[in-house]
C-alpha cells in the first residue's frame, strides 16, 4: 500500500449547514432522537435539562419590529479537530477522537457523569441524562437496535450516527471494498432535512459538496477564533447571522424564545 | 521490628494515600454512579430480520411516501422515498416519528361500541320529521369519504358534512412569483418536498404581520398591519392606489410597487392561509387561472359510487336539526370549531366520535370510539393542494392495531346498510379499468404504464409501496375562485388579532415532539401564546406566566411568552383542538392576567 493510499483512507467527516435554507421545522431533531434512541422528556425537563443531540436555535438580529429578522441555527457537536476541549478534560477517557474519521466519540459506559466536558464544551452541545430513560409502554419496540440506550448519570452527544458508519463499513467489507460508498453513510439529521440545508461528507475529499461548501466566502464556523477547528461549517449570506458565530456563546434567553 | 500502634497507623495511612494514586478510587466513583441507577426496566430494542417497507403518511393531506426500516416486522424509523416525483424524499417532524403513535400513552384504548351503536340505532328510529343523520368528515377526498357520502345517500335525511375543500390545485412549478397572504408555505402547506423542490424557481413574497418560519425564508417579507390584507390585494389588482394601500397597510409604497411589477412580469400565483379565502379571487384578476391555479383532478371512481350525498358545509346545515352526528376524527385534518357545530344539533342529539384522542371532539361527544392511528389503518390519501396530477396512493398498515379499534368507514356503512366490501380495492379496480396514467413502484423506482399492469399486480404494488399518477391532458381551469368573506367582528373589547404560529394538528403526536417544544423552545407547546412587550406591559402579563386568552368563543388559561418579534396588536397562538375551538371562529382576542 502506498503512502498516498494510506492518506486517502483517513477521512475527516464534517457537515455544512446552509442557514438561509433552514426553516426550523425540527425534522433533524426528531430524526436524531429516533435514530439514537433518545427518550421523550420527563415532565420536569426543560430546554436546559432536555437531551437533543442536535438543537435548532431560533436567533434574531436584536432589532425591533418590523426590522427584526430571525434565523434558525442547528447546533450539534462541532466535532472539534484541534485541541478538542471535551477530550482534554475527561478524567475517564470517555471521550476520544477517532483518527480514521475525525469523529469525536463518547463512551457512556466509561462516563463518570462529572460533566467537566459539558463545562469545557464551548458550543453547549453535550447533554446530561438527568433521568432514567423511559419510553411509554410499548414504544420500546420502536427503538433502533443498532444504538444502545444510555443510562441516567452520563453525558451524551452527537457522534455523526456512528452506527451508520459501522453499517457502511460492513457493507463495503462484504463487497470486498476498502472504502465506503459516500451514499451509504449519511447521518439521520442530514437524511431527514426536507430543505437540503444540511450536507455531510469527507472534508478531506475536495470533490465532496461539503468540502466545497467549506471554502465558500459566506462560510463560517462557530467561535472560530478559539482555535478548536470545528468540522461543522455554516453559511449564510446575511451579515448579522455570520456575526452571531463570533459571539462568546449562543445568546442567552433574551435572544431565544422561551 | 516490633509492631507498634504508631507503625500500624503509618501503614494504614500510607496505604490510603497510596491507593489514591491508583485507579481504584476513581473506578469506585464510577461504579457508585452506576450502582445508584434506579432504572425500572432496561429497554431492549428488538432484533430480527431487517427489511424496508413502504407506505404513505396519513398525518396530513400531503400523503408523503414513506420508507420504513422494520426490524422483525416492527418499524423502527421512517424516512422519505427519494425518487418520489411529488414528495421528493421529504418528511416533516410529525411524519418522521409517526410510528410512535400506536403506543401513545394518551391514546383512546377502549370505547362503548355496542352502547354507541344501540344509541345511534335508537336515535335514527325515533327521530322526528326533518331531523338529520350526519357524518362530519374532517379529511374529505379519501375513498372512505365516498363511503360516507354513499351511506348518507342511503339514509333518509342523511347529511354529509365536511370542511370546505377547494376544487383547485396550485402548480408551484409553473409559478415564477408566489404572493402568499400568510400561507405557511414552508411550514405545513401542501407537500413539503414538492414546495422545497420548486423553491429555486420562484420568488416568494410573504405578506403577513408576524415573521413566521415562511416569512423568515421568503425573498421579501411585507409586515402588514393585521386585518388589512384585502386592501393590499386590491392594490395588487389595481383596484386601489398604491399610496392608499401603503397608508392602510403600513407597508412601504416602493415595496408594494415592486410586488406589483413582479406579478406582472411573469406567471404568478396568490396563496392565502385559508384556501377558501376571498383573497384567492385575486388569481382570476392576475390571469393565473388555468396556468398556476388549475382544476383539482380526482382519480376515477366506480360508477355505482356516483349516487352519493353532496358535501355540505357545517354553516349550511339547518339549525337544531342533526339528531345523530358521527364525527370521523381518526386522521388529523380540518377542525370545525365546536361553536359552529353546537347550534346545528337537535336537543337530544347523539354525537359519536371516532378518534384516537379524547382531546378533540371527544370532549363534547357522548361516545368516543377508538379508531386506528397511522400506521395501523389502510387508507388512501387524496391529492394535496399542490398536486396537479390525479393520484391514488394507499397507506398500507405497517403494524396491526395495538388496541381494539373500530373502523369508522365500516361502521358507518353498516349503520346505513351498505354491502360490506373493500372500497379501496373497488376504487383501484375502477382506476385500472380507466387504464390511464402510470404506476410508480418505490422498491425499484420503476414507472410502468398502467395498461401494462394487471389489476391484481396493480393492487399488490399499491399495497407494497406504489403510487398511481396521471398528469396527462391539458390543465383545466377550476370553478370560480369566489369565496364569501367572513363577517366583520366587533373590535372594541377584543383588541388583538389572532395569528396561528403552528400547524393546528388535532390528533396525537409522538411523545418525542417534546424535543421541539419543551426541550428546545423551537415550537410553541399547545395552550401557549406569544405577545408583544407593549401588549404584555399594558395587560400585566409576565414572560412565562399564566394568562387568560379570551375570544368571542370562550376563554382558556395559557402560558404567555413575551416576544419582541410579535407586533403590538397581535397575539400568536399555538395549535391544538382547544386553541382551534377558541380561535377557529374568531380572529379577535384579548389577553388578561390570570
Amino acid at each position: 500500500m502506498t503512502a498516498q493510499n494510506q492518506l486517502r483512507r483517513v477521512a475527516r467527516y464534517g457537515m455544512s449547514i446552509d442557514i438561509d435554507k433552514c426553516n426550523g421545522c425540527g425534522a433533524c431533531m426528531m430524526a436524531c432522537a429516533v435514530e439514537n434512541n433518545i427518550p421523550p422528556a420527563p415532565e420536569a425537563a426543560n430546554d436546559r435539562r432536555g437531551v437533543t443531540w442536535i438543537r435548532v436555535y431560533k436567533v434574531d438580529n436584536h432589532r425591533a419590529y418590523p426590522e427584526r429578522r430571525t434565523a434558525f441555527v442547528p447546533v450539534l457537536c462541532q466535532q472539534c479537530g484541534h485541541d478538542t476541549p471535551c477530550v482534554h478534560v475527561c478524567p475517564q477517557q470517555a471521550v476520544d477522537v477517532d483518527p480514521q474519521t475525525g469523529i469525536v466519540g463518547q463512551m457512556p459506559e466509561r462516563c463518570l457523569g462529572c460533566r467537566y466536558c459539558m463545562v469545557a464544551c464551548p458550543y453547549h452541545a453535550r447533554y446530561f441524562n438527568w433521568w432514567d430513560p423511559k419510553w411509554p409502554a410499548g414504544m420500546e419496540k420502536t427503538l433502533n437496535p443498532d444504538v444502545a440506550p444510555r443510562m441516567r448519570g452520563v453525558v451524551e452527544k452527537c457522534n455523526f450516527c456512528h452506527g451508520r458508519w459501522h453499517a457502511a463499513q460492513q457493507k463495503a467489507a462484504a463487497a470486498g471494498q476498502t472504502e465506503i460508498d459516500a451514499a451509504d453513510y449519511v447521518p439521520a439529521c442530514v437524511e431527514a432535512c426536507p430543505t437540503g440545508a444540511l450536507r455531510f461528507g469527507d472534508l478531506n475529499d475536495s470533490s465532496t459538496e461539503v468540502a466545497q461548501d467549506a471554502q465558500r466566502p459566506e462560510s463560517f464556523r462557530l467561535l472560530e477564533k478559539i482555535g478548536t477547528e470545528p468540522k461543522i461549517h455554516y453559511r449564510s449570506r446575511r451579515d448579522w447571522v455570520r456575526e452571531i458565530a463570533s459571539a462568546p456563546r449562543p445568546e442567552g434567553r433574551d435572544g431565544l424564545r422561551g | 521490628m516490633t509492631t507498634t500502634r504508631r507503625n500500624l497507623l503509618k501503614f494504614v495511612g500510607g496505604g490510603a494515600a497510596g491507593a489514591l494514586l491508583t485507579p481504584a478510587p476513581w473506578r469506585l466513583i464510577t461504579d457508585t454512579a452506576l450502582w445508584s441507577e434506579n432504572w425500572p426496566g432496561i429497554p431492549r430494542p428488538g432484533h430480527g430480520e431487517i427489511r424496508a417497507r413502504f407506505t404513505h403518511c396519513t398525518l396530513c393531506p400531503a400523503g408523503c411516501a414513506v420508507r420504513a426500516r422494520c426490524v422483525n416486522g416492527q418499524p423502527v424509523s421512517l424516512a422519505g422515498v427519494k425518487p418520489h416525483p411529488i414528495s421528493h424524499g421529504a418528511l416533516c417532524p410529525w411524519g418522521i416519528a409517526g410510528h410512535h403513535l400506536p403506543y401513545h400513552p394518551a391514546r383512546v384504548r377502549q370505547g362503548p361500541v355496542k352502547e354507541a351503536l344501540a344509541a345511534v340505532a335508537r336515535a335514527i328510529s325515533q327521530r322526528g320529521a326533518g331531523e338529520r343523520v350526519a357524518v362530519l368528515d374532517l379529511r374529505p377526498g379519501r375513498t372512505v369519504s365516498w363511503t360516507y357520502r354513499r351511506a348518507m345517500a342511503a339514509i333518509d335525511n342523511g347529511l354529509y358534512l365536511a370542511p370546505r375543500q377547494p376544487d383547485y390545485s396550485i402548480d408551484l412549478n409553473a409559478a415564477r412569483t408566489v404572493v402568499s397572504f400568510g400561507a405557511p408555505l414552508f411550514d405545513g402547506w401542501g407537500t413539503p418536498g414538492n414546495v422545497f423542490a420548486a423553491r429555486a424557481n420562484f420568488r416568494l413574497v410573504q405578506i403577513e404581520p408576524v415573521e413566521t418560519r415562511t416569512a423568515a425564508l421568503a425573498d421579501v417579507w411585507l409586515p402588514i398591519r393585521p386585518g388589512t390584507e384585502t386592501t393590499m390585494a386590491a392594490a395588487l389588482a389595481g383596484e386601489t392606489t398604491i399610496a392608499e394601500a401603503a397608508r392602510v397597510t403600513g407597508v412601504d409604497e416602493q415595496a408594494i410597487g415592486a410586488v406589483k411589477e413582479a406579478i406582472a412580469s411573469g406567471p404568478a400565483v396568490v396563496l392565502a392561509a385559508d384556501p377558501a379565502s376571498p383573497l384567492m379571487s385575486l388569481n382570476a384578476k392576475l390571469h393565473a387561472v388555468g396556468h398556476t391555479v388549475v382544476a383539482r383532478r380526482e382519480s376515477p371512481l366506480p360508477e355505482a359510487w356516483k349516487k352519493a350525498a353532496p358535501a355540505t358545509e357545517m354553516a349550511a346545515a339547518p339549525d337544531r336539526a342533526i339528531r345523530v352526528l358521527l364525527i370521523d376524527e381518526s386522521l388529523p385534518g380540518g377542525y370545525v370549531p365546536w361553536q359552529e357545530i353546537q347550534p346545528k344539533l337537535a336537543a337530544n342529539a347523539v354525537v359519536v366520535v371516532f378518534s384516537s384522542s379524547s382531546e378533540g371532539y371527544g370532549r363534547h361527544a357522548q361516545c368516543v370510539l377508538p379508531a386506528p392511528v397511522y400506521p395501523e389503518a389502510a387508507e388512501d390519501v387524496g391529492p394535496a393542494i399542490d398536486t396537479v396530477a390525479a393520484v391514488f396512493r394507499i397507506a398500507a398498515p405497517l403494524v396491526a392495531p395495538v388496541v381494539p379499534v373500530v373502523n369508522p368507514g365500516e361502521l358507518v356503512a353498516r349503520i346505513a346498510g351498505l354491502p360490506q366490501t373493500d372500497p379501496l380495492r373497488e376504487r383501484a379496480d375502477a382506476i385500472h379499468k380507466a387504464g390511464c396514467g402510470t404506476l410508480l413502484s418505490y422498491a425499484d423506482g420503476k414507472s410502468t404504464p398502467l395498461k401494462a399492469v394487471t389489476a391484481d399486480d396493480f393492487w399488490k404494488t399499491l399495497n407494497q409501496g406504489g403510487c398511481w399518477m396521471d398528469d396527462s391532458g391539458k390543465k383545466a381551469a377550476p370553478g370560480k375562485l369566489e369565496f364569501p368573506a367572513a363577517g366583520a367582528q366587533p373590535h372594541d373589547d377584543l383588541p388583538l388579532t389572532v395569528v396561528a404560529a403552528e400547524p393546528r394538528h388535532s390528533g396525537l403526536e409522538s411523545p418525542l415532539m417534546s424535543k421541539l417544544e419543551r426541550e428546545s423552545n423551537l415550537r410553541m407547546t399547545a395552550n401557549a401564546l406569544a405577545i408583544s412587550p407593549a401588549d404584555a406591559r399594558s395587560n400585566g402579563i409576565e414572560n412565562g406566566g399564566r394568562c387568560v386568552l379570551e375570544t368571542a368563543c370562550g376563554r382558556l388559561i395559557v402560558v404567555a411568552t413575551i416576544d419582541p418579534g410579535v407586533p403590538a396588536g397581535v397575539v400568536e397562538v399555538a395549535g391544538g383542538p382547544r386553541m382551534a375551538d377558541l380561535c377557529g371562529a374568531s380572529q379577535r382576542a384579548r389577553v388578561v392576567r390570570a
